[in-house]
This record gives C-alpha cells, structure tokens and sequence, in this order.
C-alpha cells in the first residue's frame, strides 16, 4: 500500500493520524489542542564510537544532523528548528531512561576452517571459549550461526559445505555449554564472500563461519 | 463480461496480497531483552504484559505505563527502547539481505525513545524511516533519540 502512493502524501497521512489520535485521546485538556512537537538529537553510537547522520524532515523542511548531539525540535505546523546542539547533561535529563533500557550491543565472531573441511583453524578453535562467555553474559541470548565457502567447486556443494560448517560450529557450541536451542544455524554458500574472488579461487579468509551474538 | 472478468481476477489479487503478509508474519523481527516496571506488548489491537525473551513481530507496538521501560534488540541488530508512558509501532520490518528484502518503519507515537542502527542500515539506509507525529527521521548508520511532546 505504502508503496503505491506518494511518499510527501503517505509522510502528511501519518503525521495528520497521528495528531487526530492524540487530539481524541486528551479530552480532558480544554481549550486548542497544543501542536506535538518532537525534539530528535543525534547521539554517539557507544559500540562503535561513530556518529552517524540523520534527516528530519516534514513537509515544510528539513535539516541535517550530522555531528554528536546535534538536536533539532519539529512541530506539526512549520519546518524543524534550526540545529541546537544538547549538553551531555541535557541528553541525559531528557533521554536517560530511554537510554538505560537500550538491550547491550550485538557482538560478531567470525571463525575460519581448513580447506574443504569443516574442522576449525587453531586459533579460531581458542576464540570459541570467548564466543561462550559472551553468550552466557546474556539474560536472553539470540545467537546465529552462518558458513560461508571460497569459490573453488559447485555453488550447490558449497552451500553444503556451509551448512556442514555452521553445524559443526553449533554443534562446538553445544558442547562448551550453550544450549544448541538457542543456537540457529544458515549456509550463504560461495554467494556472500568476505574477499571478492574471481570463480575457482582457493581463499582462506572465505572459508568462515560468522557468529552474530545479541 | 466486463463484470465477470473483474470478479475471475479477485481470487488472484487476494492471492497476491495475502502471501507476503503470511510469510512475513510467521518470521519473528526481534526479540524483547530488556523489561522494567509496567510495559506491554499490543498485537492486534490486544495488549499483554511484555516479558523478558518474547519475540516481536512485524506490526507489534510496545507501550510503557508511568513506571516502565523497555527494550528490543531486532534480527538486523537494531535496537530500540523506550522509557516511561512511551509507545512505538513496529510498522514494517524486512531482512531479507539474499532476496533484496530490506526494510524497517517504526512509528513513535508518544514519549521518549532511543534508536540504535543495525545491518538494515548499512544495506539499505533508505529502507528505512522514523516516523514521528511532527516529523520523518532518516538516518545513515546511526544512534539516536526521540522525544515526543504532547
């Protein structure tokens, strides 16, 4: 449906449903409905030390927050504020509850195998034991398990060969003490290369399995 | 014969439409890591007290009472969590990154909100949209927060 109409059209929609469900849902505050207004500030991402960027935009405007705390206020009925940007105490006062229930960083480990086996390389057997302390860290852990090939022989057979990895890693998993049924385990085949190869090309940074923990 | 046609193509159409919606809802989006004091769950239109390790779906919204937070970590590795007397709408969520299927719109209807970016972003960063009551966030790999004011 969305995608079917107009976006500026779809953008007004939301906006005009969202205030009607707000104006009925305050019928004790009499008099004019105040406008909601919406203040959007840019943080640091504390996982990876990046500060991204972020467009805020309705129809009237729209700005571009680029640097950490960059903060702009939008109202329903103009275009958002000019940028201001939040104190470290401002972003705490306003936003700290929000920011104490974000679940902790989601965490990768990426494991490489001998030629054509599914039997691990010596060091990434001895990061196994560091995958499994990061796991039972977790209240809730979700972990997937995802094998990966180089591109010498059939696509078919390595998506084989990639299942037949990520098994064998879930199966590793299991027996340092996780519990397998938390454990998914899928196969990208030669189709999802760290190091794009030409066909037929023996590449050990390929042959991996990668374990995304969160 | 005008009428009748229209009528044979219906079946078809209804086809078309409901697929997608089935598969996409039988694939859970995330995963609640996060509850303290009163939050809640709403799925179609019902609402239930959100519990540590239950699976969010495509078109879930959470809520938080006076005392609440919350928070979900999806199966891009996005997060969001919401403080107290708070409501977000997971509207569409697609992570798809064999077939091309990416896409992620979360409504922040009321309260205070954090986001946090995830593969979504990095694949796709126009796939995805925040949407406010005052304004449309885009982002390009990033964290941030959101405050909506009555």
């Amino acid at each position: 449906m969305s995608s079917g109409s107009p976006r500026s059209l779809a953008v007004f929609l939301a906006m005009v449903a969202a205030t009607m469900a707000t104006a009925c849902g305050s019928k004790h505050i009499s008099g004019p409905t105040r406008p909601e207004q919406v203040l959007v500030v840019l943080l640091q991402d504390s996982n990876t030390g990046l500060t991204g960027r972020a467009q805020v935009s309705n129809p009237f405007g729209s700005i571009e927050l680029a640097a950490e705390r960059d903060a702009t206020l939008a109202k329903v009925n103009r275009r958002p504020d000019p940028i201001r940007t939040l104190s470290e105490a401002d972003v705490k006062r306003l936003f700290g509850d929000a920011l104490a229930a974000l679940p902790p960083a989601p965490q990768r480990f990426t494991l490489y195998f001998r030629f054509e086996s599914d039997e691990l390389t010596p060091v990434s057997r001895a990061l196994l034991h560091d995958i499994v302390s990061t796991v039972k860290q977790l209240s809730v852990p979700d972990v997937v398990v995802v094998g990966h090939t180089d591109t010498m022989g059939a696509p078919r057979a390595n998506f084989q060969l990639g299942l037949k990895r990520a098994t064998a890693v879930r199966g590793l998993l299991a027996n340092a003490g996780l519990d397998i049924s938390s454990i998914d385990v899928a196969s990208h085949g030669e189709a999802d290369p760290l190091i794009q190869t030409p066909n037929e090309t023996p590449e050990p940074r390929n042959r991996r399995v990668e374990i995304a923990v969160r | 014969m005008g009428i009748s046609l229209k009528w044979a193509g219906l079946p078809a159409l209804v086809f078309v439409v409901a697929t997608p919606a089935l598969a996409e809802q039988l694939t859970a989006a995330g995963r609640i890591k996060v509850v303290s004091g009163s939050a809640f769950i709403v799925r179609d239109g019902v609402q239930t007290r959100a519990q540590v390790g239950q699976l969010v779906f495509e078109a879930d919204g959470l809520r938080t009472g006076a005392d609440g937070s919350l928070g979900v970590t999806l199966k891009d590795d996005t997060r969001v969590s919401l403080g107290p007397d708070s409501e977000v709408l997971l509207k569409r969520f697609a992570y798809a990154p064999a077939d091309g299927g990416l896409g992620l719109v979360i409504n922040f209807v009321r309260g205070v909100a954090a986001y946090v970016s995830g593969q979504i972003a990095k694949l796709a960063p126009d796939a995805i949209r925040l949407e406010t009551p005052a304004a449309i966030v885009g982002v390009r790999g990033t964290s941030l927060a959101i405050r909506v004011e009555p």
